[in-house]
């Protein structure tokens, strides 16, 4: 997947500034930046939940807005933060949706069995048939993943996924985002406000800043004293924790 | 399954209340010397009451899940002001001896069209305008609604009496003045609504989990959002040129559905919208008919019901 010159304007505030990149394949990329750096656009724009107003997104060498809607469901998947359901669901039903893109609402074998698989993968048997709003954050959290397991896609895009959530439910999302990659084989992207999370358990480390890519490469060599202190404007100093540089700032 | 199961059962068991209501309204208190004639009158408006509940049972269901929320009926995009509008108008300017008026089937062409017109144009433009916010769409709609209303009573102070008696008998709902031709024209659109929006209708269940997930899971949301729309007011011109504007039966049929099934399957939620509006008039209609003799329309009642469950389901839901 290859984003090109991507420009998009609110109004006359330019939010996303000529940024391109190439994503890797196979690996656990992480967007961060300050506040209104661009990074939610650009992964929104990635997966076409808006539009850029220049520049292109290729997938397989195509534009994504010459793919077919349904076809670009099968390839690419995204959860944002607001998942504001008002439907009665049960969590099976609901993981169920993830097989739209593929069968409508007639669920054949082998949706089955991409459901129970995710299911299973997400450890959702004990509350399969529980109501959606009756679900903690955490567990909702995982439903909503279990979903896009099931909507069995090469990318995963998620927005913030650890916001609204505690340390211990966090970083067991950060470790699933590295099974998804090491166990299925997914291209995940995450957009992450936790620096040190970014660090943990990514590959490659996009940073933007006002709009523009600061700088896109490997966690190395973005978590660097000097990228992190132009980036936020704060005083950092990185420590190397199990092979990972891990930011202290103050 | 042993939900589906279930799911099934209510269906069948409403549809079973529903069939008794039918006939219960269609026989009751008949006298049996007259029976041919009895059927005569009654028959055409137990078909204008079905059509009426199946339209408005579907347009509310599928209106709410567009909107995402269950205390919006489709009233409030202005489609009842506009049909009174377009009728005063009509016998305000062409007067009450013009074809345009006369010729039922004339009139209710006109209706369909301009209301489609509007909800295009206007909603379709606003939608785009608007970045796809829907509370923008109810507030114009309620904003449009206001005025089509101002102009229709600034015209019918002016109106002869005469006239406005007249034109009083089709802005009131009521199944008392049905025109049979009308009905025959109503169940060909309804055929055809179905036809064309057919594929549109699959993807409600999707757009219950909202905008993003819709667009995730591979539909069009913006195109298929003003299809449905158009579904929507075609329906509801079609239910109000048959009978008039009956706002609050959606409302009530589609809660009363929602409270019975609790599920997203708009297949069921569809069908029980139909049949709970289906009961409803039908049980309005026998208690006008056979207690208040005849001394009240249907409109009155259902709408003092619906004003009160509406206030409950506001008390009850203070978040939404």
């Amino acid at each position: 997947m290859e984003v090109k010159n991507l420009n998009k304007f609110y109004g006359s505030k330019q939010v996303v500034e000529n940024v391109s990149f190439e994503l890797p394949k196979n690996k656990v990329i992480s967007f961060i930046g300050p506040n209104g750096a661009g990074k939610s656009t650009v992964l929104n724009i990635m997966t076409r939940l808006i539009s850029s107003d220049s520049g292109q997104v290729l997938l397989e060498n195509k534009d994504l807005k010459k793919w077919n809607s349904k076809e670009l469901a099968k390839k690419i998947a995204i959860l944002t933060q607001t998942n504001h359901i008002t439907a009665k669901l049960t969590v099976a039903e609901l993981v169920a949706f993830g097989r739209f893109p593929y069968s409508g609402s007639n669920l054949n074998k082998e949706d089955r069995k991409h459901i129970n698989m995710a299911i299973e993968y997400m450890e959702l048997q004990d509350f399969k048939n529980r109501f959606i709003d009756e679900l903690s954050g955490g567990q909702r959290q995982r439903v909503f993943i279990a979903m896009v397991l099931a909507q069995d896609t090469e990318y995963i895009f998620l927005d913030e996924p650890t916001n609204n959530l505690d340390i211990y439910h966090s970083s067991n999302m950060m470790k699933l985002v590295r099974r998804l990659c090491d166990d299925l084989n997914k291209t995940v992207t995450l957009v992450l406000h936790e620096i040190n999370f970014a660090s943990a358990y990514s590959d490659y480390i996009g940073a933007f800043k006002n709009g523009k890519l600061y700088k896109f490469d490997t966690v190395h060599e973005v978590m660097t004293k000097d990228n992190l202190k132009s980036l936020y404007n704060v005083n950092f100093d990185i420590t190397d924790f199990n092979g990972k540089p891990i930011s202290i700032y103050y | 399954m042993q939900k589906k199961l279930s799911l099934l059962n209510k269906l069948q068991l409403l549809s079973l209340i529903a069939i008794c209501f039918v006939f219960i309204y269609q026989f009751i208190f008949v006298d049996w010397n007259f029976f041919e004639y009895a059927m005569y009158i009654r028959t055409p408006k137990l078909i204008a009451i079905i059509i009426c509940s199946f339209c408005i049972g579907y347009a509310s269901m599928i209106f709410q899940s567009i909107i995402n929320n269950r205390i919006v009926t489709p009233s409030l995009l202005g489609m009842n002001s506009l049909y009174i509008l377009i009728h005063t108008s009509l016998v305000f300017f062409v007067g009450l001896d013009n074809p345009l008026v006369l010729n039922k089937n004339l009139t209710f062409m006109i209706d369909v069209l301009l209301m489609a017109i509007l909800t295009i144009v206007i909603y379709g433009f606003l939608f785009k305008k608007t970045r796809y916010n829907i509370l923008y769409i109810l507030l114009s709609g309620t904003v449009l609604g206001t005025l089509f209303s101002s102009i229709s009573n600034t015209m019918i102070r002016v109106l002869d009496p005469n006239e406005y008696d007249t034109l009083l008998t089709e802005l009131v709902a009521g199944f008392d003045h049905v025109n049979t031709d009308l009905i025959m024209i109503s169940i060909l659109l309804i055929v055809l609504v179905f036809v064309i929006f057919f594929r549109d209708l699959k993807i409600l269940d999707v757009l219950s989990l909202g905008r993003t997930q819709t667009i995730n899971l591979g539909v069009d949301y913006d195109k298929s959002i003003l299809k449905l729309l158009l579904c929507v007011s075609f329906l509801i011109t079609i239910a109000t040129a048959l009978v008039g504007p009956i706002s609050f039966l959606g409302l009530i049929a589609a809660n009363l559905t929602r409270e019975i099934f609790k599920t997203y399957k708009h297949v069921y939620l569809m069908l029980g919208s139909f049949l709970v509006g289906l009961i409803v008039l039908l049980g309005g209609q026998i208690l006008i008919e056979h207690i208040f003799g005849f001394s009240t329309q249907i409109s009155a009642l259902v709408n003092l019901f619906g004003g009160a469950y509406f206030l409950y389901l506001i008390l009850k839901n203070k978040g939404v």
